[in-house]
């Protein structure tokens, strides 16, 4: 077994020239190593925890771009999100503890694709972009949706490696958000469901409009909820726009996941149902 | 009972893998690694620094917490090879000369913070690294600093305690 550190991408450019085999990429480590406790690693691992040029937050054409090697931990701190993305700045709050927030990285919970992966309903509902570099070089710049495809699986082939997210400046300045997320425990918990939502408010007319809520933990990839949205759209905001939604999304929750053991939970608050 | 023998500062273990330079506690020391080796288990076997305990190994208990670069992290989640060119602290690196408790681990004996104590460096650890980041934090901010600790004796109380007693000194 081999295992490297690249300084740089230039240096990742030639050890991929020079190796046939599979790769595993390391960053944080923190999905990684517990996944191969019962899968062998490969004969090379590259840690590209320091490589630089995966770690910048920085304003491009139109959308921020976020290296994918950024940590949860910064995510939270750093003044360009809370100023484009607060939303990605409250989940990443709300991330494993403060040990895993200081290795787990943005990259990471792409490519981990989980369900309950926090990042991804935020991801989708900024109808963030993904920045890719394939093992043969070339980089393409594909939808969130073509990224993220199933339980565990995305677009990446072995070696193919995310370089950036990024995320539509337009879109996301001057919008409302909100990122919640509902577990078991408050800290260090699994989500059973969380939902992004962002959203246009209009003071003066009082109504939301181009809505968008994203759930994750109730399919295998974040779901954008369609009726919920409906709910919510051109109606003036007060009480019975919040009962009318909350209704919404208790059948939308209810539909998605028919006969789940945590389904009081998602839909009502409830504790968990005792046996 | 024999003592467990410590590697000289630049010392190189011969055995197969990667040769490794990690920088402990103010230490450099040069290791042969295999590259999927846990930090945790490196710093246990063979810098028998026994301060760092591995509980869950899944970075759901914290026992292994150590800082990396003045950050708390645990220690069971990163692979050796990944700490070079870091500074690591382990609970051994916080003892003044003569193995005299730091204030804060002192803090730690005073508020009863520690029970069996399997939980405890892992604990102060985590602590350490809020501190050096925010001397002045508020509970809330010490129990989302711990809460990625668990401890199965004490019912926490002592521990938040130490921390705040630590703060307010």
């Amino acid at each position: 077994m081999t295992a490297l550190r690249v300084a740089d991408l230039t240096a990742l450019a030639s050890v991929l020239q020079q190796s046939g085999g599979r790769i595993d990429y390391i960053a944080g480590g923190t999905d990684l190593i517990i996944e191969r406790q019962g899968s062998p690693w490969a004969n090379l691992i590259v840690d590209i925890s320091q490589t630089v040029g995966l770690d910048r937050i920085e304003a491009d054409a139109g959308f921020l771009r976020i290296g994918a090697g950024v940590t949860i931990a910064r995510l939270i701190e750093d003044p360009l999100i809370g100023q484009t993305a607060p939303m990605l700045a409250r989940a990443a709050a709300q991330f494993g503890s403060a040990q895993i927030r200081n290795r787990a990285t943005l990259g990471g919970n792409i490519a981990g694709a989980m369900p309950a992966a926090d990042l991804l309903p935020v991801l989708k509902c900024h109808a963030v972009k993904v920045e890719i570099q394939r093992r043969s070089g070339v980089r393409e710049v594909l939808d969130f949706d073509a990224v993220v495809l199933g339980r565990g699986q995305t677009c990446l082939g072995n070696g193919d490696l995310i370089l950036a997210v990024h995320l539509p400046l337009a879109e996301a300045t001057g919008r409302i958000s909100a990122f919640v997320k509902l577990g078991p425990r408050q800290a260090v918990t699994i989500a059973c469901l969380n939902l992004a939502a962002l959203a246009d408010y209009g003071m003066a007319s009082n109504r939301l409009r181009d809505i968008r809520i994203v759930a994750g933990a109730l399919a295998p990839v974040p779901l954008r909820m369609d009726a919920v949205e409906a709910a919510l759209r051109d109606r003036p905001v007060n009480q019975a726009l919040v009962e009318d939604f909350l209704h919404a999304l208790g059948q939308a929750v209810d539909s998605a996941i028919p006969g789940r053991a945590s389904q009081p939970l998602q839909t009502a608050g409830h504790p968990w149902p005792r046996p | 009972m024999a003592a467990p023998s410590h590697p000289q500062p630049g010392s190189v273990r011969t055995a197969s893998g990667r040769e490794v330079r990690l920088a402990v506690n103010g230490r450099d020391h040069v290791l042969r690694l295999d590259g999927s080796e846990r930090l945790s288990a490196v710093l246990r076997r063979e810098l028998r620094l026994t301060g760092v305990k591995e509980g869950c190994l899944e970075g759901e208990c914290g026992a292994c917490t150590v800082l990396i670069d003045d950050l708390p992290v645990n220690a069971c989640l990163m692979l050796a090879f990944q700490a070079e060119g870091r500074r690591i602290t382990t609970v051994e690196g916080l003892a003044g000369p003569g193995g005299a408790l730091s204030s804060l681990q002192q803090a730690f004996v005073d508020n009863g913070a520690v029970q069996c104590g399997y939980c405890t460096p892992g604990m102060v650890m985590a602590a350490q690294g809020l501190l050096l980041r925010n001397p002045a934090p508020d509970e809330a901010e010490i129990r989302d600093a711990l809460a990625g600790n668990l401890c199965r004796c004490t019912g926490f109380q002592g521990i938040v305690a130490a921390v705040k007693a630590e703060a307010a000194s």
